[in-house]
């Protein structure tokens, strides 16, 4: 019953959320000091790079382990992590197009070498690789075995990426939320305005996760049903 | 061919005991990996991944940095900056150093006075303060703090 | 495991050292990159830039992407990967032995390279002697992670086409490091910080492939 309730609910409570968030994000919170109305770009912008880098990523290589792991191996392990990387390749590309929109007026330039951004563009290629690899495959369960195993090893740019900033001089900005003592540097109601913004982002994940799944099944279902058809046909061919 | 089932013994045999060694050698391997990662991190390495020296950094390495060209950070020092025609120049600080920065090019729309600016170029000399720039960046902080709304605005449109 | 590395690491060779491949297809092809990079530098440039050690690893990339499946290919043949699978022989050993075998033909073709580097875009002999110990451990990391790819990417019955795309977000870092140490060797930087990221570079593909060749090969 609350399953159910709750499955109904996450549609119209990410799109709630998210109109909120660009209420609060255009009209209600200030300009900034140095940047004035560009700041507002950072009510979409962290949110996407956390949807994309941590959540998405983060799901689809958590699901690749429970595959790989006898004792969890599953088909919905398999269809959880690729969804959730198609999902993830959508926002990184997001999160480099929001991004270059917001480093041409504040840096001056679109696009520069430092360690953030390239780890970033690096990541985006191991997403697409992972899709690649995907169709690359028939077999069901040697494709969910390839891909389990690229997706962990991709995992192992997600820390290079977070933490370049702190690792080194990068024209990015350092931690903004989890800074390493702890302390906020945005105030008041932009904060409270981007805490939303990653909340309703996060749950949009979920719903496109969600949506894109179902997608995956009924996909997997009409393939049996059309093989079914065909083996039935074929029998009905032998048997004139 | 009555013989041959006698020959084969096709009773089943145990497997190989494979799981155990594979369950030390997989906390091994992790181990070693955790290990690694550990040794790059302790080591503050990959120096030349930075993306610009600061100018304490640029200082202490000054003769082997010479002419050559590099990305430089520091914060313009107020009322200092000066728009030419050719761009601007300013005195930008770090730490208790400071270096003069000729820029060739239109500066980005937030450069101004007290914020970070990452500049790309070379010393004049192997000894002077002054900074021949081809290009401006600015590198905005993490910190956003909400605009005086009794503040004026610049001429250029935006609430300073 | 070291065993069945060992075993492996020689047939591969073996195999290498009777068709001549390496010989008559993957050194002309690396010398004739390493002239088109030259070339597309320009007359003006190519004797005098600072490019060499970027090119050089560029030439040494897709030596080894041509490397990797002839690799993948000796092991798809009549029926090798099922006589390995019913021999019982650990896939960790496996990974480790063509991993070497890898390592050891990239070694060959990366002297030669070099000693191409040194003498068409004139990068000085000094400091390329002294980057040759970073570029073998790069070399290796590079088989290491290139045998991995290599199977992921379906062990030369895949397309051909999907292996660059795989591999190249995970050689970028590699050539980074490469690049940025052989530079460091020419200017007289210190190379121990090289040294150490490529050896941790080198164990973490060593590790992976430990752990996870034998997911890969399993069927």
């Amino acid at each position: 019953m609350i399953k159910q309730l709750s499955q109904r609910l996450l549609g119209p409570v990410t799109l709630a959320l998210l109109a909120l968030t660009f209420w609060l994000g255009l009209w209600v919170t200030p300009p900034d000091r140095i940047q004035g109305n560009l700041v507002r770009l950072l009510y979409i912008h962290p949110a996407i790079a956390w949807v994309g880098l941590y959540v998405s990523f983060g799901t689809s290589v958590i699901a690749s382990c429970l595959y790989l792991w006898k004792r969890t191996r599953s088909t919905i392990m398999d269809r959880v992590a690729y969804c959730a990387m198609e999902v993830s390749a959508i926002f990184i590309t997001l999160t480099l197009i929001t991004g270059s929109i917001w480093g041409r007026p504040t840096w001056g330039v679109w696009w520069a070498w430092d360690a953030r951004l390239t780890s970033t563009a690096i990541l985006l290629v191991f997403a697409l690789g992972y899709l690649a690899l995907r169709r690359a495959n028939d077999d069901p369960e040697l494709r969910a075995r390839r891909s389990a195993v690229f997706a962990i090893i991709a995992a192992i740019n997600v820390p290079i990426d977070h933490f370049s900033v702190d690792w080194w001089h990068t024209l990015h900005q350092g931690a903004t939320v989890f800074t390493q003592n702890g302390n906020f540097l945005v105030h008041g109601s932009m904060l409270w305005t981007l805490f939303l913004s990653l909340f309703a982002f996060t749950l949009l994940f979920f719903w496109l996760l969600r949506a894109r799944y179902r997608l995956e099944v009924l996909r997997d279902q009409r393939y049996a049903a059309s093989l079914d058809e065909a083996l039935a046909q074929r029998r009905r061919e032998g048997v004139h | 061919m009555p013989d041959t089932e006698d020959t084969f013994d096709l009773t089943p045999v145990a497997a190989p005991p494979t799981k155990r060694r594979g369950r030390w050698r997989t906390i091994g391997v992790l181990v070693v990996l955790a290990l690694a990662v550990l040794a790059l991190l302790s080591q503050g390495l990959l120096h030349s991944l930075n993306y610009f020296e600061t100018i304490d950094q640029a200082m202490s390495s000054r003769a082997k940095l010479g002419t050559d060209t590099f990305r430089l950070e520091g914060v313009v020092r107020p009322h200092t900056i000066d728009r030419t025609s050719r761009g601007a120049s300013f005195w930008m600080t770090g730490g208790d150093k400071k270096v003069f920065v000729d820029a060739h090019g239109s500066p980005p729309q937030l450069f101004q006075a007290d914020i970070p600016v990452v500049v790309e170029g070379h010393f004049t000399s192997e000894t002077s303060d002054t900074f021949i720039a081809t290009q401006i960046l600015v590198k905005h902080t993490a910190s956003y703090i909400a605009a005086h709304p009794k503040r004026v605005k610049a001429p250029n449109g935006t609430v300073r | 495991m070291i065993r069945t590395a060992l075993l492996v690491a020689g047939k591969d060779l073996r195999i290498e050292r009777r068709s001549r491949v390496l010989l008559w297809q993957v050194l002309p092809f690396g010398v004739m990159a390493l002239v088109l990079s030259g070339l597309a530098l320009g007359p003006a440039h190519a004797g005098n830039s600072s490019a060499g050690p970027g090119l050089f690893y560029l030439v040494m990339l897709l030596v080894t992407l041509l490397m990797i499946n002839r690799s993948q290919v000796i092991e798809g043949s009549s029926g090798t990967r099922t006589s390995v699978a019913t021999l019982g022989l650990d896939p960790a050993g496996v990974f480790l032995g063509k991993a070497l075998a890898l390592a050891v033909e990239l070694w060959i073709t990366g002297v030669v390279v070099l000693a191409g580097a040194v003498l068409l875009l004139h990068t000085a002999l000094v400091g390329s002697a002294e980057a040759l110990p970073s570029v073998l451990v790069i070399l290796a990391a590079l088989a290491a992670a290139g045998t991995l790819y290599g199977a992921l990417s379906g062990g030369g019955q895949g397309p051909a086409t999907l292996l660059p795309v795989l591999s190249f977000p995970a050689f970028a870092p590699l050539l980074i490091a490469g690049e940025r140490s052989y530079s460091d060797a020419l200017h007289g930087g210190s190379l121990w910080q090289w040294w150490l990221i490529s050896l941790v570079a080198l164990v973490a593909y060593l590790g992976i492939g430990i752990l996870l060749y034998g997911v890969l090969e399993e069927s």
